[in-house]
């Protein structure tokens, strides 16, 4: 065989493979099963409009709100982590190390008991979602950030110097909106982690007006014993991430022509 | 010393000042936004974590105990809750929680509401995390099996699978009694149900209220055996709370005289309380 046959014979059984692939999970699975728990055309209706109005809005709301706190607090961390101060750097190092390595969904309910423990008070639920996605987000935001203000090239820094800026402000005029320019892909990439995460909110312990997507999808089940409201709640989330996606396509495509 | 370490130090002691300015920014956020505590008068009254409001910690579903009907919750206990909040005047605005936050007593310790309405037997462990009401309701333990089958004991399932849900009674008396069964853990009832109803499991374990009402609304499955564990239901209140405990007695009490409590009852489980 020649080597470009062979290159084509490889082809051809790669094809094959997924072709047979399809057919066997086709011919395997239940359809009608499957249509009756996850297509009840019934069951969707009722889903609507909540999904929309409350649960939709609700994600998008947590979402937001942990993004701006983690963004604030990754922004905080980067300069502590980047500060010839050594406590600071140390402090922003173990921070960032560990609500990097420790589940989600232990800081939630960590933080959704703890905190009114600490100090005795009964915190607002749409601050404690902030907190708590924050803190996640926050460490991971830090890092990126921190990357973002290191690739700003030197130079700047010594020319805004010798224009006479202190270094606060050739830090805060200079380098971070150009840091902030580098890293606006990762941090889009942030939000839809973000935006996934903000599913652990029921650990919280919600009441029916501040369901978000998972939970709510979950309780549809629970009522109707039909798994549609979980299709439902995962094709709205999908509604929220592809465009993000897509605006991350977008932003890197920009990144790269300016370079 | 060099150029570059002057600039540095120049750096660093002109961006300290930044990050606390931050720092601080934060910290004053975050004090801002939180709530305070409804502080009533004197050591009697009752005092609600959010005024106005009497809000109820449970955990759904637990039909027909509470369990989503539309776009409300109901069922039994939210219509007990119901009596105590127009007692003392107010609404009940019910929070949705894992059902572990509500037995260790953690949801009500850290504010997150008044009292506990979730089917909860009370057991000694629980009783050294929160506080329990008198006893509302009796139950035992019942087991649940689709139509065809006849696991009438424990011991008939022995290599099977019995599927109990996370941190009730039901699991504790499995993990007791039920010798060489596999165990299968699920967060919630409805969960533990579709279990049972799809043969994802054998047998499921639950209180017998819940179970008896499953079986009557889906023929597909039944209940083949009760086990006299002899359990008593209590609304929950945090540990010290007596004024609530008080009030919810008082309600509880006057509701069982004036007839309320058996017009409940008849209202979600069709018959009379047993006396």
């Amino acid at each position: 065989m020649s080597r470009r046959n062979r290159t084509r014979a490889v082809r051809t059984a790669q094809y094959g493979v997924l072709v047979l692939l399809v057919v066997a999970v086709a011919l395997a699975a239940d359809w009608s099963e499957l249509r009756r728990a996850f297509f009840d055309a019934e069951v969707a209706r009722e889903q609507f409009p909540d999904v929309v109005t409350t649960a939709l809005v609700n994600t998008v709301v947590y979402t937001v709100l942990g993004f701006v706190f983690g963004l604030a607090l990754g922004l905080l961390l980067a300069l502590m982590r980047l500060s010839p101060v050594p406590p600071y750097r140390w402090l922003a190092v173990a921070y960032i190390e560990f609500f990097r390595g420790v589940p989600a969904l232990l800081v939630f309910i960590a933080l959704g008991f703890g905190v009114p423990l600490a100090f005795q008070v009964s915190i607002n639920q749409y601050v404690t979602v902030m907190l708590a996605l924050g803190l996640v987000g926050a460490a991971y935001m830090a890092e990126t950030i921190r990357a973002g203000i290191q690739a700003v090239p030197k130079g700047q820094t010594e020319a805004a110097r010798s224009l006479g800026m202190s270094s606060s402000r050739a830090m805060v005029s200079i380098v971070i909106p150009q840091a902030f320019r580098i890293v606006l892909p990762p941090l889009a990439n942030e939000l839809i982690l973000l935006t996934k995460d903000s599913s652990l909110v029921y650990l919280l312990g919600l009441s029916m007006d501040q369901y978000e997507l998972a939970k709510f999808g979950r309780d549809a089940l629970n009522q109707h014993r039909s798994l549609t409201p979980i299709l439902i709640a995962g094709l709205f989330y999908l509604a929220i991430t592809l465009p993000l996606g897509h605006l991350v396509r977008r932003l890197e495509a920009r990144a790269a022509r300016a370079r | 010393m060099s150029a570059r370490s002057t600039r540095q130090r120049q750096h660093g002691r002109s961006r300290i000042p930044l990050v606390t300015a931050l720092a601080a920014a934060l910290v004053a956020a975050a004090t801002a936004c939180s709530s305070t505590k409804t502080t009533g008068g004197g050591g009697s009254e009752v005092q609600l974590v959010d005024a106005g409001k009497l809000t109820t910690c449970t955990h759904l579903p637990y039909e027909p105990f509470q369990f989503r009907k539309g776009k409300q919750v109901v069922g039994f206990d939210v219509d007990l809750v119901d009596l105590v909040a127009r007692d003392l005047g107010v609404e009940q605005k019910i929070v949705d929680t894992p059902f572990e936050g509500i037995q260790t007593g953690e949801d009500l310790n850290a504010g997150k509401c008044d009292l506990a309405a979730a089917g909860m037997t009370i057991t000694p462990v629980r009783e050294k995390n929160l506080d329990f009401s008198r006893s509302y309701f009796e139950a035992t333990q019942a087991l649940l099996v689709r139509k065809g089958d006849t696991y009438g004991s424990l011991g008939a399932l022995k290599g099977r699978k019995l599927g109990v849900q996370q941190s009730t009674t039901g699991e504790e008396y499995a993990k007791k009694h039920a010798k060489g069964v596999e165990t299968v853990q699920f967060e919630d009832l409805g969960l533990l149900l579709t279990a049972v109803k799809t043969g994802k499991v054998d047998a499921g374990i639950n209180d017998n209220g819940v179970l008896y009402d499953y079986a009557k609304k889906n023929p597909d499955t039944k209940v083949t055996a009760e086990f006299d564990t002899g359990e008593q239901y209590g609304l929950g209140v945090r540990t010290g709370n007596d004024a609530l405990r008080a009030q919810i007695d008082k309600t509880i009490k006057k509701a069982k005289r004036n007839g309320r409590y058996d017009a409940l009852y008849k209202k979600w489980f069709g018959t009379e309380p047993r006396t």
